[in-house]
């Protein structure tokens, strides 16, 4: 039953929501409200599982004095800080937690997310070479749409920014949904083996 | 090393303090290059336009603030288009930092519309979790999913324009700003698509080709791509900000990258077949 129990129950509570999709009833209805109550708590469930990881994993750092531990310990006093702050106060309706959010978490994502831009620089120079045909085609799709998509392409040549939109709406386009209608099917064929049991790779452990 | 082989292995600092210092440079001295408008902003710009005024938009921002350079202007323009039309504007997303995100827009967009009042032409329900399933439920009963409290802690009860939002076929058109999942493709499943409702979205640069099948058969009427997106809407609404000032530095760093990858394949095809000069 330890191995059979949430293989039934992942399978009658995935038959369940796909038999309310097709089928509409008060009683389905009802399941299917319930079920994605359940859903939606273990949603938030999953911030705490979470959190109770990343203190799992740091404070072993810590502990063990292991290289960079330093930045652990302010993970770890931010991490808490901002839980305990949020708790007590409230979240960014608060106007001391919105000055936290504002001054630590928002600039520091940007700037996370800025720093792409130069090992960008960095790999498309050391990648982007003749090596071969393929790599030629993209090389010059790689320099055509960069310069289409900002002002100074159309400075050089006027027909830089048509031939990006002809390349992001019709190659682009053409190779993108058969990869989705294939990712699509294989979605399809994943969740029918977790529905009968065949997948068991989301239970963990030795189930 | 001859010249050539040098220009193949060139020190990453080189491009990383020349891309520092022109974009540094751009940003405090513009050249002011024209923005042209594509045919795929005007769409979302129309689709926008067309709605009715005294209509209700929801506006779901889904990305946070790694995303905020390129999505905020965005955001920011739409509201302007939005309330400039007579428009009232229901705020949320499924990303945690959406409630945030739209807060800053908000903040910003109502200094040029002093007459606009929270509660009664705006509300910023914030983030709510759930994913596709919060779309879903929204769709059967609003206030029950978005648990009738708004992002500062309001109750619904205390915000007349909610009282006419119980649904998601109350809103006239749905506007994301995406980058990335949960996303567009949950608002065609469970939103857009069933239910008819007008739908365009600004995503990230990078989320863009992804996007384009769903502009193409029609699903999205209209996407504003990345900053560039950002800066044409900025345009369209005659309000250049942030986006169109980017445009500048953007266009400055795409022509350094492709330098950059000109002088390497110089000098790699000139270099090929030939032993290196250190081993002559």
């Amino acid at each position: 039953m330890r191995r059979e129990g949430p293989v039934i129950f992942a399978a009658l509570a995935g038959l369940a929501v796909v038999i309310c999709r097709f089928f509409s009833t008060q009683a389905l209805k009802a399941v299917k409200d319930e079920l994605d109550q359940w859903y939606l708590i273990c949603t938030a469930f999953m911030v705490l599982v979470g959190l109770i990881n990343l203190t799992r994993v740091h404070l072993k750092k810590v502990s063990q004095k292991k290289e960079g531990w330093g930045y652990s310990v302010v993970l770890l006093a931010g991490m808490y800080w901002f839980v305990l702050f949020g708790l007590m106060r409230g979240s960014l309706g608060d106007p001391q937690y919105a000055w936290m959010f504002n001054t630590f978490p928002a600039p520091l994502g940007a700037t996370m997310f800025a720093l792409l831009a130069f090992y960008i620089a960095s790999a498309s120079y050391r990648s982007f070479r003749v090596r071969t045909a393929e790599a030629t085609v993209l090389l010059v799709s790689a320099v055509l749409i960069m310069l289409g998509s900002v002002p100074v392409g159309k400075l050089i040549w006027s027909q830089l920014p048509g031939i990006r939109d002809w390349m992001l709406s019709n190659p682009n386009t053409a190779g993108l949904r058969g990869i989705q209608l294939g990712a699509c099917v294989g979605g399809m064929a994943t969740a029918l083996r977790i529905l009968v049991g065949l997948e068991r790779g989301h239970l963990g452990g030795d189930v | 090393m001859s010249f050539w082989e040098k220009a193949q292995n060139i020190d990453r600092r080189v491009p990383y303090t020349l891309l520092i210092v022109l974009i540094a440079y751009i940003l405090i001295r513009p050249i002011g290059l024209a923005v042209e408008i594509n045919a795929i902003t005007q769409a979302a710009y129309n689709n926008l336009d067309k709605v009715p005024a005294g209509s209700i938009v929801w506006l779901s921002a889904d990305y946070g603030a790694s995303s905020m350079t390129e999505l905020l202007p965005a955001q920011k323009a739409v509201m302007r288009h939005a309330f400039g039309k007579g428009l009232r504007v229901i705020a949320g997303g499924m990303w945690d930092e959406g409630g945030a995100m739209t807060d800053y827009a908000w903040q910003d967009v109502r200094k040029d519309f002093p007459e606009k009042k929270y509660g009664v032409d705006f509300v910023n329900v914030g983030y709510k979790p759930g994913g596709k399933v919060l779309l879903e439920r929204i769709v059967a009963d609003a206030h029950q999913a978005l648990q009738g409290i708004d992002f500062y802690g309001k109750s619904f009860a205390e915000l007349p324009l909610m009282s006419e939002f119980k649904t998601f076929k109350d809103a006239k058109l749905i506007f994301e700003f995406t980058s990335g999942t949960p996303g567009e493709q949950d608002y065609m499943k469970m939103v857009t698509d069933p239910l008819k409702i007008p739908f365009s979205a600004a995503a990230t640069a990078v989320s863009v080709p992804g996007i384009m099948p769903f502009v193409q058969s029609g699903q999205m009427q209209g996407l504003l791509q990345g900053m560039s997106g950002s800066a044409q809407y900025e345009v369209l609404v005659k309000k250049p900000g942030p986006a169109v000032a980017g445009m500048d530095a953007q266009s400055v760093a795409h022509l350094l990258m492709v330098v950059f990858i000109l002088i390497g394949n110089i000098g790699y095809l000139s270099t090929r077949g030939k032993k290196p000069q250190s081993q002559a």
